[in-house]
C-alpha cells in the first residue's frame, strides 16, 4: 500500500530535502514495510541526486578562518552541483598527523590547505595527488609567481596550487626612537636599507635595565617574531641548498655569517639576559599578541611579516611606527627578505576528485585569492593580482606587495623541508643563546639532514 | 599510658586533669603536633597547588588591557564575566561538553566493568602460568603509544561498525569518525588499572575465598558478592582516573574524530591558539568551565570515595 | 576478617608456592582442580586476551615489521633489514634524546614517589577540613594539560612570573625555566610534580588500608611518629610504591605532551625527549620505519629497566595476604 504521504517522502528524499535517515524514520512511522523502505533506499543511493560534496580541511584558526569560510560560501552560492564543507582540524605548518592518518585510513579530505614549503616532502611521501592530469596543457608557471610555483612542484610534477604568500620587513617604533634622541628619518625607506652595524648602534641606545639588572627595554632582539635562521642567512647572502651537488648547505659562508652576527650581538648584551627578556617562549612559540614586545613598547625594532599590520591595528592603534627593508651586511648591499605561504592540495584517496579540482581552481585562482588578500593582510601569489592596485589600498600593505615580494627569496622546496626547518631551529637556539659557535652548530644541521636527503637525490629542478 | 584515640575533630573535648600542669603541657604539645603544625604545612602546600588554578581563573576574568599590565596584576581589577560568554561562543561549547560527557561516561563504564574482572583472574584464581601471563600484561605498559597510532588507525578504518537499519543488524562503513575507537578498547581493560586492581585484590586474605569455595559458591559469585565490595576504593580510583583521562584526552579524539560536530572539549581548546597568537583570556575561561564540573564531581564523589576507603580498611 | 594482619609474606616475582602448582615430576600433567582453575581463570582474563590481541599484538607485530623497512606511511614499504637499527647507532640526536629522557626520568620518578607520599600523608590528616585539602591537592591534575602548560609558561615567566618574583625576593638568581637549556628538563620535572595528586590518591587508599591495630600496637610499645612511619607505614605501602615506580618509569620514559606543547624540543635540543623525536620521525619527517625501530628500542630499554626494578623490589616489597 503506497499512501500519498509516502510518495511525498520519496520525492523529498530524491530532491535531497530530507536525509535518508529522516526518510527511514518517517516511512516507518507511516507503517511502510521494511522491504519497501530498503528498496526505496537502494533506488536512491546517497549523493546520487543533488550536489556532490567536497570536504576542505584547514589547520588555520581565526582571524584567517572567517575569510576562508566566506570564500567557501561564495563558491557554494555559485556552484549548485558542488558544495564545499570547511572543517577546522588540529595541526600546524609541519605537523600533519591528522592528514596522514586519515588518508591512510581512506577517510581523508578532498582538499587540504598545506604550508607550501612542505609540499615537496608530502609529495615524496605519497600523500598528495599529482595534479598534472587536472591541469592538462595549461601553463600555470606563468600564472603564479615563480618561487610559489616552484614550491608547489616536486620532481617536475605539480602537487599543489599556490594560495597566499607573505614577506618580512623591519618595523620600527617612531615614538621610542624620538625619545632616545634618534632621528627616525635615518631609517626612512627612501634612504635605502640600514646596515646591521647601524641597526645595532641605534638599538643599543634604547637598552634599559631595572634595579635587579634585568632588561626592561631592549632596542632590538634579533631572534623574536620572524627573526629566523632563514631571515639572517638570506640577508647575509646565504644559500641553503646546492642543487648541482644535491646538498643542503647550512654551513655555507653567508648562512654562517648571518648567524655569526646574531651570535656576536647577543654576546655583547649577555645572551641569557637577552633571552630572559624575550620571554619564556622559545622562538617559534606563540606569544599572546597583546603581550608582544613591540606592541607593548619594550622593543623599538622587530623583524616580522605583513600580518603584523593587523596586529598593530588591533592592539596598538596609537603606536606610530615605520616600515623598512631588512638591513644589509655592508653599505651598498642589496636588501634581501624571504617569503612563505600556503597552498591547496588534493590528497590521495579522495572520493570526489572532480569537485575537489573545481574548488581548487576557484580558491587558489583569482576569485579566492582576491577575497583572501582584501580580507586578511596576506599577499596573493597570482602575478596579475599583485599588479592590481585596488587590492592594496593601504600604503603599508602595498609596500609588502611592491617593494618586498618581487625580490624575496624562499626556502628550498626539499623532500626533507620539515626536518631541515626543525634542525636549523635547533641550531638557531644554540646560536642566539651562545651555547655553541655558529659554524659548529650549523655543521651539525648538515650531519643530521643530509643523510635523509641523500635517498632522494638527484632532485629534478622544476 | 592512656590508649590513644584518633582525633576526629578539633572540637573533641580534651581529657585533662586540670590540676596537673605537666599534663596540660603534654596536651598542648599534642594539640600543636596534631592540629597546628599539620595545618600550617598543609596550608602552604595547598597554596602552591592552588596557584595554577587560581592563575587560570584570574586570567579568565581579566580584560585585554589588564593582560598587558606589567608586572601582572595579582587579581583582576575589573571582572570581565563576558569572557566566559565569549569563550562559550567561540566554539560549540555545549555540544562539545555533551560529546565529552558521553565519551567519559562510556569510558568509566567500560573500565569499571572490565578491570576488576580481569584483575580477579590474575590475583584470586591460581591457574598454571598465571604469573607468566601477568608479566606480559606488565610488559604492555611499556609500549610507546605514538607508534601504535598508525596500526590502530588501520584496524579501525577496516572494521565495519554495527548499525540497526530497518530493524535489522547490519554492518557498514568503519569506526573512524565515531566514538567507538575511543570507547570500545576501554571495555578490554588497561594494563595500569589491571595492575592497580591486582595489587589491591592481593591484599585481601585468601581464606575468605577458600571458605566460600568450600561452601560451593561459584567463582563469579565469590567475585561479585565477596571480593567486589572489598575492592570499592580501587574501583573508585579507577573510575576517577579513567574518567579524567577521557575528559582530557587529546590525541585520541584528534585522530579519530573528523566531523566538527563530534569534537570534544580538549580539541575545542586548541582553537584558541592560532598560528601566531593565543586568545589567552578565552582559553583560560573555557578551561575553567571544563575544570569546574570535574572539581564539583570530585568534591561530591570524594565523600563516597573516602567511605569506600574506610570500608576497605576494616580487616 | 580480624586476623588478616598475621598472614604470610609473599613476593610478587616469585612463583606462588601453592599446593596447586604442578608437581616437578609431572610438569605438564594438571590435576582436575588445576584444569578447572585454568578454565575459570582464562575466562576471567579473556577480555584482556581479546583486547591484547586486537589492540596490542597486531600493532606491535606490524610495528616490528615496519621497523625493518624504509616506509613513509604510504606506498610500498621497502625492506632494508637492520638498516634502521644501524642508522640509530650513528644518529647523534637519537643518543641526545635518550639522554634527555633518562635524565628526566631519573629525577622525576623518585621525586614523584616522595611528593605523592607526602601529599597522601597530608590528605590523610584527621582534620575536619581534610576533604578540602584533598580537593586542592588534586586540583592541578584535573586541568587539561594543554591549558596547564600555558598557565605554567606565565607563572614561570623569567621577567614577570610569580615564581621568579619570589625567587628574586629571597635573593636567588633569576631562572629562565623554559628558555635556558640548562633548566628546561628541571622545569618539566617540577611541572610534573603538580600531577602527583593522582598517585597520591592511590597512596591514600593504601594508607587507609593499613590496619589501625598495627599503629595501636606500635604506640603501646612507645614508637614515635618517625619510627611508626618507617616500620609500619612504609613497609605496608611498598606494593603501592612499586606500582607507582613502574607507572612512573613507563610514563617518564614516554614524556611527550608537555614538551610538545611548550618547547617543541628546544631550546637547543635540551627537551628533545625520546618519544618527541619518535613522533617527529613518524608524522613530520615521513620516516615511519625509523620511528618503528625507535619504538622497539624504547620498548627493550624500558623492559630491561622494569625487570631491574622488579628484581630490586624483591628486597623491599612486602605483601600481606596474597
Amino acid at each position: 500500500m503506497k499512501s500519498p504521504a509516502y510518495s511525498e517522502l520519496v520525492r523529498k528524499m530524491r530532491g535531497g530535502r530530507i536525509t535518508r535517515r529522516q526518510f527511514m524514520q518517517s516511512a516507518s512511522l507511516l507503517g511502510v514495510s521494511a522491504t519497501s523502505i530498503s528498496s526505496a533506499l537502494r533506488a536512491n543511493p546517497a549523493r546520487a541526486q543533488g550536489a556532490s560534496e567536497v570536504t576542505f580541511w584547514t589547520t588555520h584558526t581565526e582571524p584567517d578562518l572567517t575569510p576562508l569560510q566566506s570564500i567557501v560560501d561564495a563558491f557554494n552560492a555559485e556552484n549548485s552541483d558542488v558544495q564545499v564543507k570547511l572543517v577546522q582540524v588540529v595541526g600546524d605548518e609541519t605537523d600533519t598527523t591528522k592528514l596522514m592518518t586519515a588518508v591512510r585510513g581512506g577517510t581523508g579530505p578532498d582538499v587540504y590547505m598545506l604550508d607550501r614549503f612542505i609540499v615537496a616532502q608530502r609529495a615524496a611521501e605519497g600523500v598528495l595527488q599529482d595534479l598534472s592530469e587536472f591541469i592538462g596543457s595549461e601553463d600555470l608557471s606563468k600564472t603564479y609567481i615563480p618561487f610559489a610555483w616552484a614550491e608547489a612542484n616536486f620532481q617536475g610534477a605539480p602537487y599543489a596550487l599556490p594560495f597566499d604568500t607573505d614577506a618580512r620587513a623591519l618595523f620600527y617604533n617612531i615614538g621610542l626612537l624620538k625619545e632616545a634622541g634618534v632621528d627616525p628619518a635615518e631609517l626612512d625607506v627612501a634612504n635605502g636599507p640600514v646596515t646591521f652595524a647601524k641597526l645595532a648602534e641605534i638599538a643599543n641606545q634604547l637598552n634599559e635595565t631595572d634595579q635587579d639588572g634585568n632588561f626592561s627595554r631592549v632596542g632590538f632582539v634579533p631572534h623574536i617574531n620572524q627573526g629566523w635562521h632563514y631571515t639572517y642567512g638570506f640577508a647575509f647572502g646565504g644559500t641553503f641548498f646546492d642543487a648541482s651537488s644535491c646538498q643542503v648547505t647550512p654551513d655555507q659562508a653567508g648562512v654562517v655569517a648571518g648567524s655569526q652576527w646574531v651570535y656576536d650581538y647577543a654576546k655583547a648584551l649577555d645572551a641569557q639576559k637577552l633571552n630572559a627578556f624575550a620571554g619564556p617562549f622559545v622562538v617559534g612559540q606563540e606569544v599572546p599578541e597583546e603581550q608582544d614586545l613591540f606592541v607593548t613598547n619594550r622593543v623599538a625594532f622587530v623583524v616580522t611579516g605583513d600580518w603584523f599590520l593587523n596586529t598593530l591595528a588591533k592592539f596598538a592603534p596609537d603606536t606610530e611606527y615605520g616600515l623598512t627593508l631588512i638591513p644589509v651586511p655592508a653599505e651598498g648591499d642589496e636588501s634581501v627578505t624571504w617569503a612563505g605561504g600556503w597552498s591547496m592540495v588534493i590528497p590521495q584517496g579522495t572520493k570526489n576528485p572532480e569537485g575537489a579540482w573545481r574548488f581548487l581552481q576557484y580558491i587558489a585562482g583569482e576569485p579566492g585569492q582576491r577575497a583572501y588578500t582584501t580580507q586578511s593582510a596576506h599577499l596573493p601569489t597570482i602575478n596579475t593580482l599583485l599588479k592590481d592596485a585596488s587590492l592594496f589600498e593601504d600604503e603599508q600593505h602595498r609596500f609588502f606587495a611592491e617593494q618586498l615580494l618581487p625580490t624575496a627569496k624562499s626556502r628550498p622546496p626539499l623532500p626533507v623541508g620539515a626536518r631541515y626547518w626543525d634542525e636549523l631551529t635547533s641550531a638557531w637556539q644554540k646560536i642566539y643563546l651562545n651555547e655553541e659557535e655558529p659554524a659548529a652548530a650549523l655543521a651539525t644541521v648538515k650531519e643530521r639532514v643530509q643523510p635523509d636527503l641523500q635517498g632522494f637525490c638527484p632532485l629534478e629542478a622544476s | 599510658m592512656a590508649r590513644e584515640q584518633p582525633v576526629m575533630s578539633a572540637a573533641t573535648p580534651p581529657f585533662v586533669a586540670p590540676r596537673i600542669a605537666a599534663a596540660r603541657w603534654a596536651w598542648l604539645s599534642r594539640q600543636l603536633q596534631r592540629q597546628v603544625v599539620p595545618r600550617i604545612v598543609l596550608l602552604l602546600v595547598c597554596a602552591l597547588f592552588l596557584l595554577p588554578f587560581y592563575w587560570m581563573v584570574n586570567t579568565a576574568l581579566k580584560s585585554h588591557q589588564e593582560l598587558l599590565a606589567y608586572p601582572p596584576t595579582l587579581w583582576p581589577h575589573e571582572l570581565i564575566w563576558s569572557n566566559f560568554q565569549d569563550a562559550v561562543d567561540y566554539f560549540p561549547f555545549w555540544r562539545y561538553l555533551g560529546n565529552t560527557s558521553v565519551i567519559t561516561a562510556l569510558t568509566i563504564l567500560g573500565s569499571v566493568i572490565s578491570n576488576p574482572i580481569i584483575a580477579y583472574g590474575f590475583s584470586r584464581i591460581d591457574w598454571p602460568g598465571r604469573d607468566k601471563v601477568f608479566y606480559v600484561v606488565l610488559a604492555t605498559v611499556f609500549i610507546p603509544f605514538p607508534v601504535l597510532i598508525v596500526a590502530l588507525f588501520d584496524i579501525f578504518a577496516r572494521t565495519p561498525r554495527p548499525v540497526i537499519e530497518a530493524g535489522r543488524l547490519a554492518w557498514e562503513g568503519n569506526w573512524i569518525n565515531t566514538y567507538l575507537p575511543l570507547v570500545v578498547p576501554m571495555f578490554f581493560s588497561n594494563a595500569f588499572w589491571i595492575f592497580l586492581m591486582r595489587q589491591f585484590l592481593m591484599q585481601i586474605p585468601t581464606e575468605i575465598s577458600d571458605a566460600a569455595r568450600i561452601d560451593g559458591a561459584s567463582e563469579f559469585r565469590i567475585f561479585a558478592e565477596i571480593i567486589l565490595p572489598q575492592a570499592l576504593p580501587a574501583i573508585g580510583v579507577i573510575s576517577i582516573f579513567a574518567g579524567l583521562h577521557a575528559w582530557n584526552d587529546f590525541l585520541g579524539p584528534l585522530i579519530y574524530l573528523q566531523d566538527e560536530a563530534k569534537y570534544t572539549l580538549s580539541i575545542g581548546l586548541t582553537f584558541f591558539k592560532s598560528q601566531r597568537e593565543i586568545q589567552f583570556s578565552l582559553l583560560m575561561a573555557a578551561s575553567t568551565l571544563i575544570v569546574l564540573p570535574v572539581v564539583a564531581l570530585f568534591l561530591a564523589f570524594q565523600r563516597a570515595f573516602v567511605e569506600g576507603i574506610s570500608l576497605g580498611s576494616i580487616k | 576478617m580480624e586476623g588478616g594482619v598475621a598472614s604470610r609474606h609473599d613476593r610478587v616475582s616469585e612463583p606462588t608456592h601453592h599446593p596447586m602448582t604442578p608437581s616437578p615430576h609431572h610438569p605438564f600433567r594438571l590435576s582436575r582442580k588445576q584444569r578447572r582453575n585454568l578454565v575459570v581463570g582464562l575466562l576471567f582474563v579473556s577480555p584482556w586476551i581479546v583486547g591484547f590481541l586486537a589492540f596490542l599484538v597486531y600493532p606491535i607485530i606490524y610495528t616490528l615489521r615496519i621497523s625493518f623497512t624504509k616506509y613513509s606511511g604510504f606506498g610500498v614499504p621497502q625492506w632494508i633489514g637492520l638498516g634502521n637499527y644501524q642508522a640509530l647507532l650513528d644518529d647523534e640526536l637519537f643518543w641526545t634524546s635518550l639522554y634527555n629522557t633518562l635524565y628526566y626520568t631519573a629525577l622525576a620518578v623518585p621525586l614523584g614517589v616522595v611528593v605523592a607520599m607526602g601529599l597522601a600523608l597530608a590528605m590523610n590528616q584527621p582534620l575536619p577540613e581534610t576533604p578540602i585539602y584533598r580537593a586542592i591537592l588534586y586540583l592541578p591534575s584535573v586541568i587539561p594539560l594543554f591549558a596547564l602548560s600555558f598557565i605554567f609558561l606565565i607563572l614561570m615567566d623569567p621577567t614577570k612570573g610569580i615564581f621568579n618574583q619570589v625567587l628574586l625576593r629571597v635573593g636567588l638568581p633569576n631562572v629562565n625555566w623554559f628558555g635556558d637549556p640548562a633548566w628546561t628538563k628541571l622545569a618539566f620535572v617540577f611541572l610534573a610534580q603538580f600531577g602527583a595528586g593522582q598517585v597520591a590518591l592511590i597512596f591514600l587508599a593504601g594508607l587507609k588500608g593499613i590496619p589501625s591495630t598495627l599503629y595501636e600496637a606500635a604506640m603501646l610499645d612507645g614508637a614515635g611518629v618517625l619510627s611508626r612511619f618507617r616500620n609500619i607505614t612504609l613497609p605496608m605501602m611498598t606494593p603501592i610504591i612499586l606500582y607507582d615506580l613502574i607507572l612512573g618509569l613507563s610514563l617518564g620514559l614516554q614524556v611527550f605532551t608537555q614538551a610538545y606543547v611548550v618547547t617543541q624540543g628546544g631550546p637547543a635540543d635540551s627537551s628533545r625527549f625520546y618519544v618527541l623525536y619518535l613522533y617527529d620521525n613518524a608524522f613530520r619527517y615521513g620516516k615511519m620505519g625509523y620511528a618503528s625501530a625507535m619504538a622497539w628500542v624504547l620498548f627493550l630499554i624500558t623492559f630491561v629497566l622494569a625487570m631491574l626494578v622488579f628484581r630490586w623490589s624483591r628486597r623491599w616489597v612486602y605483601y600481606e595476604g596474597a
